[in-house]
């Protein structure tokens, strides 16, 4: 009896999204943003393969960074500013028609009311997927390379991504009374993530180990083919709690005071999980040119230290070389040792006018010993802190490297298929399915 | 079948039901009468869970009445609404005669009476207030709980329509099915109701069959206007 309401209660948010405009337009949109990435970005991948590009720009090139990433960055916007509306209208139509009243005493619980919603809407992601799985077929019939785990995983980031969305699109539907606050307090989030990204670039500590789990911070994980663990948890915790937080609010037969006390509950035990989720250290590099990692050998001589080590940077968060410090050196530092405590020491945020005599030093503690170094050369970092534990050297000269895709195709056929036959379809399909 | 005791309803800090109580048996069309504003729609809401209250108990059949089996003991139709507007009128019917697994003569036998069929093909949308009116009774009376609330099922019919309404109102009762009608238009309700609940600002000022209404009000052959007049 259960599965059978639930399939009718599925069939019928099947039927409203079909019906929701929102979601055509999001498609019909989706087609155009990934057609213009991909064209643009093949068209300047072949250029750097060769066909006008510097001689040395072939050498590992990637499709990850050249094709799948800007293709796929449609996504990206669509789950910022399209995806929420689809979320929000499927909650926020039903409020302001009255529904809402009907389906609160149907039967099932409000939970398998929400989990129907938040079915449909994964279909819906899915489905607005087809634009940019067409783009990879595409790729392949140009004679592109695809490395499948890192192309798994951008697509598992983007998977996520669309969750968040769709649970906070939810959420700001049930809290707000109609849908244009909705639309509002998503938005609102969304430019907060973004300032969140802002103030925290470099800053170190908790601010910075929050603003890696904003939607754009975590999308980029993926982008980097890096799987971090703590980042889908984490991720999946907060889409969860959109439903739930939905759930609470749409139980209208409640006082706004127990609606209150419920949320902060939710919140509390939201925030504690999302803390322990945040702790796991657990990564995988699934990028093929091994970008989140030392090469194999400095991998396993670094996992021969077993002291703690300290690092303390007295470098501004705006200053250059702690940009390249934290993608070369630091990341991938984070991977490798289990006990490794990072300080940010500078005071000033530009470090132009910074007259702290240390700064531009980088301070390695370890065993009780201390070096200072300047340099941000993963070479020169993992040779002072091999001195400072007393691990050997490990011999490199073996490592291959990575040794790039080049390739000079152009997007033929890609204008056609994402400015024509897709709207196209959509508009046709949009037509006859409403005639149902 | 269901008492309701001391229900209390406050919007901020104007009270909009102040200690009503009434009962409602099994079987019967109770009738919830008052002018506009007078609280009835407050009154089926909390009984529907639907708004919170601030004081009072609901009973059924001797037990609290828990969420739980409020939705195994009742469904409210209320009065206004839109549902599912994208949708066509066949679709939400079929629909609702699905969850609630009736048989197909049950949708059959509510085609005629509410004029449905010319309406089947439309969205719900373009619907007129009257023809929004049929679709949802015949929700209500798709659903299988055995006590129906209808808020304001008259309400945007004609006359035809009403009188056909009245007679599928009874012929639910004669199935089993208790009802409990908020209706504004007296004559309406007198001639549809068993018993009455007379509302007025938020209080209950008499309960009772008509018979006993006018026994209250000291008018022997007084019609529902100058009862309701007499005891407000």
């Amino acid at each position: 009896m259960r599965s059978h309401s639930f399939l009718r209660l599925l069939a019928k948010e099947f039927r409203e999204l079909l019906a929701s405009r929102a979601f055509w337009l999001l498609l019909l949109f989706v087609g155009f943003l990934v057609g213009h990435s991909f064209t643009t970005a093949v068209a300047l991948y072949a250029e750097m393969s060769g066909s006008g590009g510097p001689a040395a720009l072939p050498q590992g090139l990637t499709p990850l960074d050249g094709v799948l990433v800007p293709t796929w960055g449609a996504y990206d916007l669509a789950a910022t500013l399209l995806f929420p509306f689809v979320a929000i209208r499927m909650v926020s139509s039903e409020k302001e028609s009255g529904a809402l009243k009907l389906l609160l005493q149907l039967p099932g619980t409000l939970g398998s009311k929400l989990a129907a919603k938040g079915l449909v809407l994964l279909f819906a992601w899915l489905v607005a997927w087809l634009p940019g799985l067409v783009a990879i077929v595409l790729w392949r019939s140009y004679g592109g390379h695809i490395y499948a785990p890192e192309t798994l995983n951008l697509l598992l980031g983007h998977l996520l991504r669309g969750l968040l969305s769709g649970g906070l699109g939810v959420a700001a539907a049930a809290i707000a009374d109609g849908a244009a606050s909705a639309a509002i307090i998503t938005l609102a989030f969304t430019v907060g993530t973004w300032a969140l990204d802002f103030v925290a670039a470099g800053r170190g500590g908790f601010v910075q180990q929050l603003a890696s789990y904003t939607p754009t911070a975590a999308l980029r994980s993926f982008e980097q083919g890096l799987l971090r663990f703590s980042v889908v948890v984490v991720i999946a915790i907060v889409s969860c709690a959109g439903f739930f937080l939905a759930a609470i609010w749409l139980n209208i037969g409640r006082t706004i005071k127990f609606r209150l006390l419920v949320t902060l509950a939710l919140l509390i035990v939201t925030a504690v999980a999302v803390v322990s989720g945040a702790n796991l250290r657990a990564s995988r590099d699934l990028s093929e040119n091994r970008r989140n990692s030392f090469s194999t050998v400095d991998e396993v001589a670094l996992r021969g230290i077993k002291q703690p080590l300290k690092i303390t940077i007295f470098l501004s968060p705006e200053d250059p070389r702690l940009t390249d410090f934290e993608q070369n050196v630091l990341k991938k530092l984070r991977r490798s040792l289990d006990k490794l405590d990072i300080e940010y020491a500078a005071t000033t945020r530009t470090g132009l006018f910074d007259s702290e005599e240390h700064y531009g030093e980088i301070w390695y503690e370890l065993g009780g010993q201390k070096v200072v170094e300047r340099s941000t050369i993963e070479e020169v970092v993992l040779d002072q802190i091999y001195t400072l534990s007393g691990v050997a050297v490990p011999d490199r000269s073996a490592d291959e490297g990575f040794p790039g895709y080049p390739i000079a195709a152009q997007p033929k056929h890609a204008a056609a298929i994402f400015y024509f036959f897709w709207p196209l379809f959509v508009i046709a399909t949009w037509w006859l399915l409403r005639r149902l | 079948m269901l008492s309701v005791e001391q229900l209390t309803k406050t919007f901020g800090s104007r009270r909009v039901l102040a200690d009503v109580s009434f009962t409602i048996g099994a079987g019967e069309v109770l009738g919830l009468i008052g002018p506009n504003g007078a609280g009835k729609t407050t009154v089926l809401e909390c009984l529907a869970g639907l708004l919170p209250t601030n004081s009072g108990a609901f009973t059924y059949n001797g037990s609290p009445l828990s969420s739980r089996r409020r939705k195994e003991a009742l469904f409210y139709v209320p009065d206004g609404i839109l549902p599912w507007a994208p949708q066509t009128v066949k679709w939400v019917l079929t629909f609702f005669e699905r969850l609630y697994s009736q048989a197909p003569e049950k949708l059959a036998a509510l085609v005629g009476p509410l004029r449905l069929e010319e309406i089947g093909r439309s969205r719900v949308a373009t619907l007129s207030k009257g023809e929004r009116k049929r679709v949802l009774l015949a929700l209500g009376l798709l659903t299988s709980q055995p006590l129906l609330l209808l808020d304001e099922p008259f309400d945007g019919l004609d006359l035809r329509q009403t009188r056909d309404v009245m007679t599928l109102l009874r012929s639910e009762r004669a199935a089993g099915r208790t009802l409990f009608v908020s209706i504004h238009q007296l004559n309406d309700a007198a001639k549809v109701c068993d018993r009455l609940v007379l509302l007025n600002a938020g209080q209950r000022v008499a309960e009772g069959t008509l018979a006993e209404l006018q026994a209250q009000a000291n008018l022997k052959d007084g019609g529902l206007e100058e009862i309701f007049l007499a005891l407000t």
